[in-house]
């Protein structure tokens, strides 16, 4: 069926293919990355055409996609043989990947990577696991609470460090004409991220028994739930629909007095007042029975997805490029503040400090890099790593449990008891 | 209804007539060369995949690109057996004919108002179709942009003329959110029916219309002993197309909501997009749309025995 | 005296109920027009402004200096004009054959293709794209076509049916007598009687390639080849909700149909209307 409907096609719409380009020019590299936003992709251009320029031997060409379509246009290309030669990844992107049997090990080169420039240990170990590094760590995003400190003064409000200071700030802080703190209910990664950062700050940070059995259904996770609930009472009411973007608006336009976000810089010095002494940054509060503030990070990286070996050397030719002090620090600035370094190189490097959206946000970095220390992504700690991650992940089942509790008044008990239900639907094969 | 359609019926006549007295035999074998074309391009685009996809169905594929092995009926008795895919399908069912009696109303409305004549008819009618014309995500920019809270109209609006006290969140609770989806469709859909329900009514000769009132016959009487019966064929396939699109809408449905808040407005499409692409289960996804599909053929097959028109019929 | 005042009152209603009509559909695009030329404070202010306080073009310069517009918009339309031209030429023929020639079983085949609209896009999605892929057509305009003629044309057979039935046959009986044989008399006599409704299904097909979005978002994968919807949904970003970008976007997308319809929108709805009357 399948030739009498490619002749068929051939036929009746007389199409001449595409033949490949002839095989003796340089070695062509195409990768994927989804940071789509027009200022990312003209730098990250910016940077491939000082790199194509230096190596006449190599042509390497960025296809930028969207998070949104990635999930199923990663996989059916791979299927189809339309694969990129590299792909930008998250680590519980990486799983779906490899289950395609695309992703190359890339060990000896991360390993090299590391003895040139230091990786932070905590951005390899979620790409590390099966006997293997299926990653290289590219930089490392973490949330904080952002806030405008007139606007705390103005309330009367003191930065919060627990949670019943929190709760009593966000109380004093929501007025007629602004909701003391904009927190997202989507059935979306932003959710499952805030959620995660709950649940972090109440103790309850492992998914998994070391045995690979789920252990989200605890007394921590529900009180997690619970505060978020709490807190939710005071979030604009079309949080439900919300994603990174909505949050930032929020906070940009005064709607929102404060939000949980990996960075608002970009917004805030571009659609609201800009001034850098105004804008606050703090650590997430965490609930009486935790010492520390912790926060959700993601490390992001990027896989090797061809098995040509020509095509494998110019990728790590262009990756030794893309690490260097001097240009690593040009490629997180791409959005000025929100992409960290994961090297101990690059978190000196002059190109990262000296940006002029940097310098100007030098006090609110500091603080989002020091946040991030504490950075833990669920079902990647602990040492407790399981690639059935993805399909919890995927499916974004903390939020979802979440939105029972908010949008279906459940109690958060039993919608606890029902996301662990879903969970261990999600892996059973 | 003989008498409401004497030029359609009349003109079916005259051309059964001349087709049955001067039908070459070559004729037929025209006929067929002419619709092949466009029947072997669907059935490369339709029927080829649509095979696949049943192949798919009885296969236990997770992951789009992986394989796969026979497993029989599994993947329809899941299905089946599944609440989710049940109130998926409740959803659709209240999808399909909220927006069709809003559609038709809306529609039926604007084709009597565009009837009239009035200066600047002609402009009207054209720009009311504005909506039609432009590509879905503009559409969903356009309302999330008017609905939302940040700096969106609609609240604004609600707020400051007292209406409602706080702003809404029209896609924060399940049933504000299907109403909002349900009607951004209908908004972007009704203003193509419109025209083309004013095409049918300009069918109509004017003069059924004069005799009826000379007759003394109210307004709603000659909307519904001439409109309606001579819109009869129109009908028919508007309400079979419209429906068959509509329960099939997936994009505007998904840009707007992702089928959310916690699956109010997941319907069939929905779905089965997620079942594939974010619960990795191609093969019972495929299940779903397959029984979705079955669905909507019974349906269509019992619409048009039930529903056609007698003109139709006639000329079969 | 009275029937002045019913007719002044008749008339109110009639403007009334269109500019109503009017409002409901055109008002949103006054919206987002206004608001792609409002500074970015402006856009987000809580208390809207009816008419922009600020005057900008930022937006604009941004959206070209930063994205492949301009080639998302020749992509669109090469897409469009190709499925117009395609769904013109199958539709056609096959109206021309169920509508005119009457032949047995050409009811049951018209019911046949308009069924093909019982099966979801969704459910074609990944078959469809290991066909296309199997035949090298992932990331070429050419699938987008192809897909959005089979979109198009089923409904376009329909669209043309009041055409066909309303060319006189004796038109072509003395065409025939004259001795020309019967493609002869379909191209030369029938098809130009049908013009307008023609001019109405190739509008048709136009409008629905131009706004799809779910197939073009998953079988193009390169920016080059992007359409504008999904230009625009790469814009929409998911990161920063960048207003007065996106609003420039959704204007610079609306603009090239205002134009079109502008132009042709009477010939679609007169075109239809046309073969009504006849």
């Amino acid at each position: 069926m399948s030739k009498i409907a490619r002749l068929l096609l051939i036929a009746v719409f007389l199409i001449v293919a595409i033949g490949p380009v002839a095989a003796q020019g340089p070695v062509e590299i195409v990768f994927w990355h989804m940071e789509q936003p027009p200022h990312r992709v003209a730098r990250v251009q910016e940077l491939l055409d000082e790199f194509n320029a230096a190596h006449p031997d190599i042509v390497v060409r960025q296809e930028p996609q969207n998070w949104g379509e990635i999930y199923t246009k990663a996989p059916a290309a791979v299927a189809a043989g339309n694969a990129p030669d590299m792909l930008f990844a998250i680590p519980d992107f990486t799983p779906i990947i490899r289950a395609v049997g695309a992703v190359q090990p890339v060990d000896d080169f991360v390993a090299e990577m590391n003895e040139a420039h230091g990786f932070f240990p905590a951005a390899i170990e979620p790409y590390s696991y099966e006997d293997h590094v299926w990653a290289v760590p590219l930089w490392n995003m973490a949330h904080s609470l952002w806030y405008r400190k007139s606007v705390f003064a103005e309330a009367g409000v003191e930065p919060p460090t627990t949670w019943d200071e929190w709760l009593a700030a966000v109380q004093t802080l929501t007025t007629d004409t602004q909701y003391g703190i904009g927190l997202p209910a989507n059935r979306h990664l932003y959710t499952d991220q805030t959620t995660y950062d709950f649940m972090i700050n109440a103790g309850a940070s492992e998914i998994y028994n070391p045995d690979g059995t789920l252990r989200f259904n605890n007394e921590a996770t529900v009180a997690a739930f619970d505060f978020y609930k709490q807190l939710y009472q005071y979030s604009p009411p079309d949080s439900p629909n919300w994603t990174w973007g909505e949050a930032e608006a929020c906070f940009a336009s005064r709607t929102c007095a404060s939000i949980l976000q990996f960075t608002v810089i970009t917004t805030y010095d571009t659609q609201a007042e800009g001034d850098p002494e105004d804008l606050g940054v703090m650590a997430i509060p965490h609930s009486a029975d935790v010492e520390q503030s912790g926060t959700i990070a993601y490390v992001n990286g990027v896989m090797v997805l061809t098995d040509d070996p020509a095509k494998q050397e110019a990728i790590y030719t262009f990756l030794r490029f893309l690490l260097e002090p001097e240009n690593y620090g040009r490629f997180l600035n791409m959005e000025p503040g929100l992409f960290l370094p994961v090297t101990e190189s690059g978190s000196q490097a002059a190109s990262y400090w000296e940006d002029p959206m940097v310098v100007k946000y030098k006090s609110q970095i500091e603080v989002m890099l020091e946040n991030s220390r504490n950075g833990m992504l669920f079902g990647f700690t602990g040492g407790n790593i399981f690639p059935s991650i993805a399909q919890i992940s995927a499916q974004n089942l903390l939020a979802q449990t979440l939105q029972k509790v908010l949008i279906d008044n459940m109690d958060p008990a039993e919608a606890v008891a029902e996301g662990q239900a879903l969970m261990e639907e999600a892996i059973e094969d | 209804m003989t008498n409401a359609t004497p030029t359609t019926t009349g003109r079916a006549r005259t051309g059964l007539l001349a087709g049955r007295f001067r039908r070459p035999a070559g004729d037929t074998l025209l006929g067929y060369l002419l619709v092949a074309p466009l029947i072997l391009w669907l059935a490369g685009t339709i029927l080829y995949p649509l095979l696949s996809a049943i192949r798919l169905s009885f296969l236990d594929v997770g992951i789009i690109g992986t394989g796969g092995q026979f497993v029989g009926l599994e993947n329809y008795s899941k299905v089946l057996g599944s609440d989710n895919f049940w109130e998926a399908f409740g959803r659709s069912l209240v999808w399909v004919v909220a927006n069709a009696v809003l559609q038709t109303l809306a529609a039926f409305i604007t084709a009597l108002i565009l009837k009239q004549r009035f200066r600047g008819q002609g402009l009207a009618r054209v720009w009311v179709i504005l909506s039609w014309i432009v590509p879905t995500v503009v559409v969903v920019i356009i309302w999330r942009w008017l609905l939302g809270t940040s700096g969106g109209i609609v609240n604004y609006l609600l707020v400051t003329l007292g209406i409602t006290p706080q702003p809404v969140g029209f896609f924060g609770t399940g049933p504000t959110a299907r109403t909002s989806v349900i009607f951004i469709n209908s908004w972007r859909w009704f203003p193509l029916m419109a025209v083309i329900l004013l095409a049918g009514m300009q069918s109509i000769p004017e003069e059924l219309y004069e005799a009826a009132s000379v007759d003394g016959a109210s307004a709603w009487q000659r909307f519904w002993h001439i409109t309606m019966p001579g819109l009869q064929a129109v009908l028919f396939v508007m309400g079979l197309v419209g429906m068959l699109w509509s329960i099939n809408v997936f994009d505007i449905i998904w840009l707007l909501t992702r089928g959310g808040p916690s699956a109010a407005t997941t319907t069939l499409p929905v779905f089965i997009y997620d079942t594939a692409f974010f619960k990795y289960r191609l093969s019972r996804s495929a299940a779903a749309s397959v029984v979705l599909g079955l669905v909507l053929l019974a349906f269509a097959v019992l619409y048009t025995r039930v529903m056609a028109p007698r003109a139709e019929e006639e000329q079969g | 005296m009275t029937t002045d005042l019913a007719g002044l009152r008749r008339s109110l209603g009639v403007y009334l109920s269109v500019a109503v009509l009017l409002i409901v559909v055109i008002a949103p695009f006054y919206w987002i027009f206004t608001g792609s030329i409002k500074a970015p404070q402006e856009i987000i202010a809580q208390v809207p402004t009816l008419i922009p306080q600020s005057l900008t073009l930022e937006h604009y310069d941004h959206l070209l200096a930063s994205s492949a517009f301009p080639r998302y918009l020749l992509n669109s339309t090469i897409i469009a004009a190709l499925t117009m031209v395609i769904t013109v030429v199958l539709a056609s023929l096959a109206a021309y054959g169920i509508y005119r020639l009457r032949f047995p079983g050409s009811q049951f085949l018209f019911k046949i293709i308009l069924v093909t609209y019982a099966f979801p896009s969704i459910l074609l999605l990944v078959p469809l794209y290991g066909m296309l892929s199997q035949v090298g057509l992932i990331d070429s305009l050419w699938a987008l076509v192809i897909v959005n003629v089979t979109f198009a044309a089923p409904f376009a057979v329909w669209m043309l049916q009041a055409f066909f039935r309303a060319v006189p046959y004796e038109l072509e009986e003395a065409a025939a007598l004259d001795g020309a044989g019967r493609l002869r008399v379909m191209l030369r006599i029938t098809l130009p009687l049908t013009a307008p409704g023609i001019a109405s299904i190739a509008i048709y097909a136009f409008i629905t390639s131009w706004t799809e979005y779910m197939l073009a978002s998953v079988l193009i994968i390169s920016d080059a080849n992007r359409t504008l919807p999904v230009g625009l949904a790469g814009i929409i970003g998911q990161y920063q909700v960048d207003w007065g970008l996106l609003l420039a976007g959704a204007t610079l997308t609306t603009l090239p149909v205002l134009i079109l319809f502008g132009l042709v929108g009477r010939n679609f709805v007169d075109g239809l209307t046309a073969g009504a009357i006849k």
